[in-house]
């Protein structure tokens, strides 16, 4: 059994790495504020409490360059996502920086706690490689600060007592949060995860509608019937707004595209287009799976949809064989249907060899769709479960 | 162990009821290092013996309370006493000794409810552990502060544990706004789902009828072929084959009867009715859960377009992107929903087209937001009469 597990559509991956930079812009905008504020704060400390303006300037100077670098990199990051997660690695890094220096300066007990809202800021991203560099550097901060600078860490209470539990529950203290932010950063990726998987299947079942009602009604579009409609549709609305008719070219192109004809005809014979023009203009077609006919297809099956509250956040939702409120013996059956149906197929859709089953079931998200104790004992027994399923059905039976 | 750590670092995949029971017991692993280090630790706190073995007894007995909890799946209630657990460590520490590492228990104590990620628990109990943390550094300030520290030490103390109680306040509730909005488009996208697939549930029924086939789960083949499986499965996990193999006839059953027949009759037993509304959403002869997970399942395998960055984009205006290209989509579009089959009607039979005033409501009504601009609404509404003349059904 694969051990690292990769998603049934390939798709999702992509889907799900473009929902992250999305909502990384806004969590670059918290990130940025907080560092404002947190800016604001100790410089208006510094000053009041008299600090050495040399210092105060310094420390203010090195909170505005991360600010300016944050602005620049949301500026570039519209150009290119990957400013953005430069961004969160260079950020994460300067704020211990920052963190490290107010240590140094305040020579206090009391700036130690000052790390704990370097991770706070650094959690912010909800990012495993930001976390990792973020415990690292609360680590190493922490051992130094121990082993080199113990007199920052001078308490009127001081005792044995006292220096274990600091460092026993300093530890505790960034265990929790770590498992803490993995977690939460397992859930956020559960939510890109199914946003992408529904996206997927949605793509995926429009293009099964469209080839399973050909092959049921063994008809399609009438493509003729609506480009002359379209064309007196033109005509009149041309002359509605007073202007030329401006689409017959546009929609001789497109009727040759719902033919099919070579690129390369159209070309030659259409001058004004370019290979480019022709490309956008394939996604106007209604015929085949291209874009508008999806569009179409979904508007129509968004009519009437009415989503209650209480669907919210339910698992009824969450289609899989491995619901907490089934028991093992309905878990179990679940399963064998399943696996079933998918060697005996169904009509109108092709039946699976027990090889494409299997790699998709041990090796996918797929995997925990099942539950454990059955998936554990398909994966021994596949080959008894092929056997049995090539006994009973025979080769070349599936529908 | 291995099992429970691996569903851990899977998390990406599990379902929130599962991640909540990982998170839960995860909290609670935590608490009980915490509290057996406790025990130790109380030597040097201010109490009586008496007092201590009372707080100790109460600690376990809000362990075992968690434990049955979970094992009941009141999953909310074992969190809410896991942070009420991890308070009453707080409040023993802070007001046991005034130890710098008491006060450090503000902080654990905010991280563990910050884990559960509950906006309302983290405003309530978060703001109570805040709160606290602050007077306790009023309160315990001789003994956290050096006589000779920096000026305004306390108020710094006190303005790291509220920033911190602050940025993640900001960042659970981002979550939460994050997480809804999401979770909105998820349940919608998965409504539309199911409606294709009660489309495509129809339109293969009719491609089995014309090719003579029976159905899939009347198919002896098949009924043989899932009892033997079941069978064999049952008896590696030593459940009894027989069990199950009357588990798969109620299953049948269903088919055969329909779950409402099966519940409203007073002769069967309340737990076969319960088996029976579970299995119900597995049953072949309708478009259920099952049929969702095989149709989903076998488009694996269906060629698909090499994945672009607008693969999932259903905006008529990044469709078409020029004016006179706008016009061309919309009559194209308009067209299609006048003149295509958009779902089943009355009879279940795959005919239902919509009407001009159903696609008005579509182009006007609340879901057109999803799909064109207020531009392109604009040009509809102006054009109305001349969509209806030359773009509708004639028949």
């Amino acid at each position: 059994m694969n051990k690292n597990k990769t998603y049934m559509f390939k798709e999702i991956e992509d889907y799900r790495e473009e929902l992250e930079t999305k909502h990384l812009r806004t969590k670059n905008h918290f990130v940025l504020g907080l560092l404002a504020g947190m800016m604001v704060i100790t410089i208006i400390y510094m000053f009041v409490t008299a600090f050495d303006l040399g210092d105060t300037i310094a420390l203010m100077i090195g909170f505005l360059i991360v600010i300016l670098i944050n602005i620049a990199q949301l500026a570039y990051g519209k150009e290119n996502y990957k400013f953005l997660q430069l961004n969160k690695y260079i950020t994460t890094v300067y704020v211990y920086v920052l963190s490290i220096v107010i240590i140094f300066l305040f020579e206090s007990p009391v700036a130690i706690t000052v790390l704990f809202l370097a991770y706070a800021i650094s959690a912010f991203y909800q990012d495993l490689k930001v976390m990792t560099i973020s415990n690292v550097l609360l680590l190493f901060s922490a051992l130094m600060i121990l082993l080199n600078f113990p007199e920052y860490l001078t308490f009127p209470s001081a005792n044995t007592e006292n220096s274990f539990g600091v460092a026993f529950f300093f530890v505790a203290f960034i265990t929790i949060l770590t498992v803490s932010t993995f977690i939460i950063i397992k859930q956020k990726r559960f939510f890109y995860n199914q946003i992408a998987l529904s996206k997927e299947t949605e793509f995926r079942n429009i293009d099964l509608l469209i080839d399973i009602q050909k092959q049921a009604t063994s008809t399609d579009i009438d493509l003729k019937k609506y480009y002359q409609n379209v064309r007196a549709f033109c005509e009149e609305f041309s002359g509605k707004i007073g202007a030329e008719n401006a689409f017959s070219e546009k929609l001789d192109v497109l009727f040759a595209l719902e033919k099919n004809t070579a690129r390369n005809k159209l070309l030659a014979k259409y001058p004004k287009y370019s290979a480019a023009d022709l490309y956008r203009l394939e996604d106007l077609l209604v015929g085949g799976k291209h874009r508008l006919r999806k569009l179409a297809i979904k508007m129509s099956h968004t009519y009437n949809i009415d989503i209650k509250r209480r669907e919210m956040f339910s698992e009824t939702h969450f289609k899989s064989f491995n619901h907490q409120y089934d028991n093992f013996e309905i878990k179990l059956l679940a399963f064998v249907v399943f696996y079933a149906a998918l060697k005996r197929g169904i009509d109108g859709i092709v039946s699976l060899d027990g090889q494409a089953i299997r790699n998709i079931l041990t090796s996918t998200d797929y995997f925990y769709y099942i539950d454990p104790r059955v998936m554990r004992i398909y994966d021994r027994n596949s080959e008894v479960f092929e056997t049995i399923a090539a006994d009973i059905l025979g080769k070349g039976e599936a529908a | 162990m291995n099992t429970f750590f691996r569903r851990v670092r899977d998390a990406e995949f599990l379902p929130m009821s599962e991640v909540r029971k990982i998170k839960t017991i995860l909290v609670m692993a935590f608490l009980s290092v915490i509290t057996a280090v406790t025990i130790p630790f109380s030597i040097f706190f201010n109490y009586s013996t008496g007092v201590k073995i009372i707080i100790m007894a109460l600690f376990v007995i809000a362990y075992a309370l968690m434990i049955v909890m979970i094992r009941l799946n009141r999953l909310m209630a074992a969190t809410q006493i896991s942070v009420l657990y991890s308070l009453g460590l707080t409040l023993f520490y802070t007001q046991g000794t005034s130890s710098f590492y008491a006060y450090l228990f503000f902080y654990i104590t905010l991280t563990v409810i910050i884990f559960y990620q509950e906006l309302y628990t983290y405003i309530s109990f978060g703001t109570i552990a805040t709160a606290l943390g602050v007077a306790y550094i009023i309160i315990n300030q001789a003994e956290l502060i050096q006589p000779d520290a920096l000026p305004g030490t306390m108020y710094i103390f006190i303005l790291t544990l509220v920033l911190f109680y602050f940025i993640f306040l900001v960042q659970i509730m981002y979550n939460e706004k994050l997480y809804t909005d999401m979770n909105f488009d998820w349940v919608k996208m998965n409504q539309v789902i199911d409606k294709y697939q009660d489309d495509i549930f129809l339109y293969v029924d009719e491609i089995r009828k014309q090719a003579g086939n029976e159905l899939v789960h009347e198919d002896i083949a098949f009924q043989r072929l899932v009892a033997e499986l079941a069978v064999f499965v049952a008896e590696q996990t030593k459940e009894s084959g027989k069990d199950i193999i009357n588990l798969f006839d109620l299953y049948l059953y269903i088919h055969e009867r329909g779950l409402a027949k099966i519940l409203a009759n007073e002769e069967i037993s309340v737990a076969m009715k319960k088996t029976a509304d579970h299995l119900h959403k597995y049953v072949l002869n309708q478009r259920s859960d099952m049929i969702s997970m095989l149709y989903n399942f076998m488009s694996r395998f269906r060629p698909t377009e090499p994945y672009r960055s607008d693969r999932y984009e259903y905006r008529l205006h990044q469709i078409a992107t020029r004016p006179d290209e706008v016009i061309i989509a919309l009559a194209l579009l308009y067209q299609y929903l006048a003149n295509e089959v958009s779902g089943a009607d009355e009879w279940d039979q795959m005919k239902r087209i919509l009407s001009p005033d159903d696609i008005e409501k579509l182009f006007t009504g609340n879901e057109a937001e999803d799909f064109l601009t207020p531009r392109e609404v604009a040009i509809f509404k102006e054009n109305r009469e001349l969509f209806v003349k030359h773009l509708c059904r004639k028949d």
